[in-house]
């Protein structure tokens, strides 16, 4: 059970809510004489009041909030006199209440003794034995003293504010964190080329200081011609500037070197500011949480009441009630739960005598168990009534044409049980229908995932129920996970996911069967790629199969690349693209490419059968060609790509044959450029490599080098280079040489 | 002069194959060069996909496929930033887009109401969801 003190924190909440309504309406009535409207709202401010004491059993508060419900009731059917002399009785009420809340807040308890007299005068007025007189009492009541305020109200839509500036902050965040790799690897690059440098230049000098002197290139200094060459070190032109080239390359490195402790600690503030952001984000989060307790008490207490008029004794068990939910979500789950236990009592818990026969406890038992799994709330609702009837799940669904007696052969219990949740199946008999609580289940479902959360039901008969709801702990920023498509960039919510992702190369003929069997299920697969694209696109090498979970059903996405999980704020598609239901909106990686956000049960459940006329091929033709470059200085591949960018080429660049290697693997290419001479894989090597390959061994190699003589050239074209461009290149070769290749057009040879 | 000045509207010309439109001035809010265009499977064939744009995307449109005009390829492609009431779209050009001035009397064929188009390709919207 949960802890008294705790529910006392959250009865005093409450209190503080429903006497500040109640003082306010007070002093409407006061004001602007009896409204209807105002006596309602007190009416039920004062009833929850009720309510929510009874829970904490603070009798007198009840008694008091009992009777002033009972006056107000009176007044708003007009069985009373609206008469403002009753004004000073409610305010005597009101006033009793707060203290008794104060003393609770203070002492926990009650102290104040309630008046029975106070009792009775309402209890007559409303049987109407007493007429107050006008003119009787006009003696001055103070206001009652409200317990002390320690919170500010904050309208909900602003918290949301301050999270949507947020969302757009950790956008950004993103972007720095991918610009901070950019950055370390420039000045990686930098600090080679510095350390080279100096390298060189230190040998050079090194090697030149031991060259003797000639004597007619001796320096003559001007400023001390009076002196004797003795006096002087020797120097000639080439000593000075080599021993000036070595001290600005020192003095670059000396710089270079306080780049890098700077930028280390650049990286460090940045790693700083990030954790800042996320705390900030969590605090944020949480004040928009409340504790689930609060929810599961007031629906308990409600379901108590429902069962002993059904003639059904219940025990609730509720475990966890102190982890916290969204706001938003707190709302949304009432209804749900409502459903669920509501069922559990119709048709689920048995009457007394019925449960003693079977050997069953007299007093039903719930269990509603809450726990936290990462940043997804799980609750468990167990009853240890006489379960779901699986035979009679199955027969309706054959009836309905749900399924066939051969497909129901197949599937698992709990996929059977899932059918619960289908409109307008139910196992109850029609006398529960009569009673107006058909299971509604359905209901339940669709409140569920409108909260981005999965519910799923086991049963076993003559034991026990139990339905367990999955649900993001916030709505705001959600986890996905983004993929691939030709070309394209897809996101689904990670909640629907089962975490474990398959390969391809495990089902070899899922792409013809679209069925995989995995863990004894079938499971039926969706290939993203034909869903979206029309099938002329080459055939999948690789490929991933995401499983989802639709509350106990699954089904699967075969997918062409997986490129990770991100957390976003999802954007709508604005008024021209809202049609298309299929997604849910979208959101930029931090490379500003836009990831659509795909709505994965209306993939499943409808289908669509879209092609890509137009635009795929201006994705495609967008580029004539594409290009990788590979060289080991980074201004070699910078000026290529810049180049080779403005004849609208598609440009990948490697630093090595190693790093070729694993964008030839990645990517599709058209023609290779690559330098002889690199660290870790050299060009030999990886043209070697390249012609082994079965897949690139058509692929154009063009070599680049500075080295023009004809056994270099020799031993590329034995291991299998096309051609060959010397460096300094300029703009018209390579394009005479790509030309050749059917890269570019020659526009050269046009003029 | 001044007086003169006022009574001259301001357009800007933008092309799609063989014809020109003109659209007015105040709509336009920027002309892009376009590098990259991400299609988004499922959209109507007027929109040919999307553009990132100032942190949020634009729908880019191809006009040729709502006035049905033929044109041979998209690789030159301009696309002006549009915005009426706050909803962004970016329409393709396939011609650097200038800016004219007419006298306020003259008649201008070819002339685009920005409004009257939103309306049009929101209208087309419907019926090529329905069909799928």
């Amino acid at each position: 059970m949960i802890n008294q003190n705790e529910l006392i924190k959250y009865f005093l909440l409450d209190a503080e809510e429903y006497l500040n309504i109640l003082a306010e309406g007070l002093e409407d009535l006061e004001n602007n004489g009896f409204s209807q409207e105002t006596l309602e709202a007190l009416y039920r401010a004062t009833h929850t009041l009720k309510g929510s004491a009874s829970i904490v059993r603070f009798n007198k508060i009840v008694i008091l909030a009992h009777k002033l419900e009972d006056l107000f009731e009176a007044l708003i059917d007009k069985k009373i006199d609206q008469d403002v002399t009753l004004l000073n009785i409610i305010r005597k009420f009101v006033n009793l209440i707060a203290s008794l809340v104060n003393e609770v807040a203070q002492y926990n308890e009650e102290k104040t003794e309630v008046d029975s007299h106070l009792i009775n005068l309402v209890d007559e007025i409303i049987s109407k034995k007493l007429i107050l007189q006008t003119d009787e009492e006009v003696q001055e009541i103070p206001s009652p003293a409200l317990p002390p305020i320690s919170s500010v109200r904050v309208d909900l839509s602003v918290i949301d504010n301050i999270l949507d500036i947020l969302g757009e902050i950790i956008v950004e965040k993103n972007v720095i964190n991918e610009k901070e790799k950019e950055l370390k690897y420039l000045v990686e690059e930098i600090l080679k080329s510095g350390k080279k440098l100096l390298n060189e230049t230190s040998l050079f000098s090194d090697k030149y200081w031991l060259t003797p002197l000639r004597e007619q290139s001796k320096v003559q200094d001007t400023f001390f011609p009076d002196l004797s060459d003795l006096e002087f070190d020797r120097y000639d032109e080439y000593h000075i500037f080599t021993r000036k080239i070595a001290e600005i390359t020192n003095d670059i490195n000396e710089g270079l070197n306080e780049l890098t402790t700077f930028l280390e600690s650049l990286f460090l503030n940045f790693k700083n500011l990030e954790k800042e952001i996320v705390a900030l984000r969590n605090n944020l989060l949480s004040l928009r949480m409340l504790p689930i307790g609060k929810l599961l008490n007031k629906i308990a207490e409600s379901i108590k009441d429902i069962a002993s008029n059904s003639g059904k004794e219940i025990n609730i068990e509720i475990k966890g009630s102190d982890i916290k939910i969204d706001k938003p979500i707190f709302d949304l789950l009432y209804e749900p739960l409502i459903h669920i236990l509501k069922n559990s009592i119709d048709h689920g818990i048995e009457p007394p005598e019925e449960r003693l026969t079977i050997g069953k406890s007299e007093e039903g038992n719930i269990k509603i168990h809450v726990k936290k799994e990462g940043k997804y709330i799980v609750i468990s609702i167990t009853d240890d009534g006489k379960g779901i009837n699986i035979e009679k799940v199955k027969e309706k669904a054959i009836n309905k044409g749900l399924v066939t007696q051969d497909q129901i052969k197949f599937m698992s219990n709990e996929e059977i049980f899932s059918f619960i949740f289908t409109p307008g199946l139910s196992t109850a008999d029609e006398v529960d229908f009569q009673r107006g609580r058909g299971m509604g289940l359905n209901i339940v479902k669709t409140a569920i995932n409108k909260l981005n959360g999965t519910i799923e039901v086991f049963s076993e008969m003559q034991k026990q129920t139990t339905f367990v709801i999955k649900i993001p702990q916030s709505l705001s920023i959600t986890n996905f996970l983004i993929f691939k498509s030709a070309g394209l960039e897809f996101a689904v919510p990670l909640n629907y996911i089962i975490e474990e992702i398959l390969t391809i190369d495990d089902f070899p003929d899922v792409k013809i069967e679209k069925i995989i069997n995995h863990k004894n299920r079938s499971i039926p697969v969706k290939i993203f790629s034909e869903l979206y694209f029309s099938s002329n696109g080459k055939p999948l090498e690789r490929g991933y199969i995401i499983i989802f979970n639709f509350s106990g059903i699954r089904k699967a996405l075969l997918v062409d690349d997986i490129l990770g999980v991100q957390e976003a704020v999802i954007y709508s598609l604005g008024k021209f693209l809202d049609d298309l239901n299929q997604y849910i909106g979208y959101f930029l990686s931090a490379q500003g490419t836009p990831r659509f956000v795909i709505d994965p049960i209306k993939i499943f459940e409808e289908e669509f059968l879209f092609t890509l006329p137009v635009s795929l091929n201006l994705e495609t033709t967008s580029y004539t060609g594409r290009v990788l470059v590979v060289d080991d200085s980074i201004s070699v591949r910078k000026s290529l790509q810049t180049l080779l960018e403005a004849k609208n080429l598609k440009v990948y660049t490697a630093k090595d044959g190693f790093e070729a290697l694993n964008i030839l693997e990645d990517k599709n290419v058209d023609i290779v450029i690559t330098d002889l001479e690199m660290p870790i894989m050299h060009g030999y090597e990886l043209i070697n490599r390249i012609r082994k390959d079965i897949r690139f061994k058509d692929l154009p190699v063009i070599v680049l080098t500075s080295r023009g003589t004809k056994k270099h050239q020799e031993k590329a074209i034995e291991l299998g280079a096309d051609s060959f461009l010397i460096k300094p290149f300029d703009d018209k070769t390579i394009t005479e040489l790509l030309s050749n290749f059917n890269i570019l057009k020659n526009q050269y040879s046009k003029l | 002069m001044a007086e003169e000045l006022k009574e001259e509207r301001h357009f800007c010309v933008f092309g799609i194959g063989e014809r020109e439109f003109l659209i007015p001035k105040e709509s336009v809010i920027q002309i892009l060069d376009v590098s990259k265009i991400f299609p988004i499977p499922g959209a109507p064939d007027y929109i040919v996909g999307v553009v990132p744009y100032k942190g949020k995307i634009l729908p880019a449109i191809d006009l040729a496929k709502v006035y049905n005009i033929e044109r041979i390829n998209y690789l030159e492609n301009k696309l002006l930033v549009l915005d009426v009431d706050e909803e962004k779209v970016g329409i393709l050009s396939d011609i650097t887009p200038f800016f004219v001035s007419f006298d306020k009397d003259i008649m201008v064929d070819d002339l685009l109401d920005p409004k009257k188009l939103y309306e049009e390709l929101r209208i087309k919207n419907y019926p090529s969801i329905k069909q799928k």
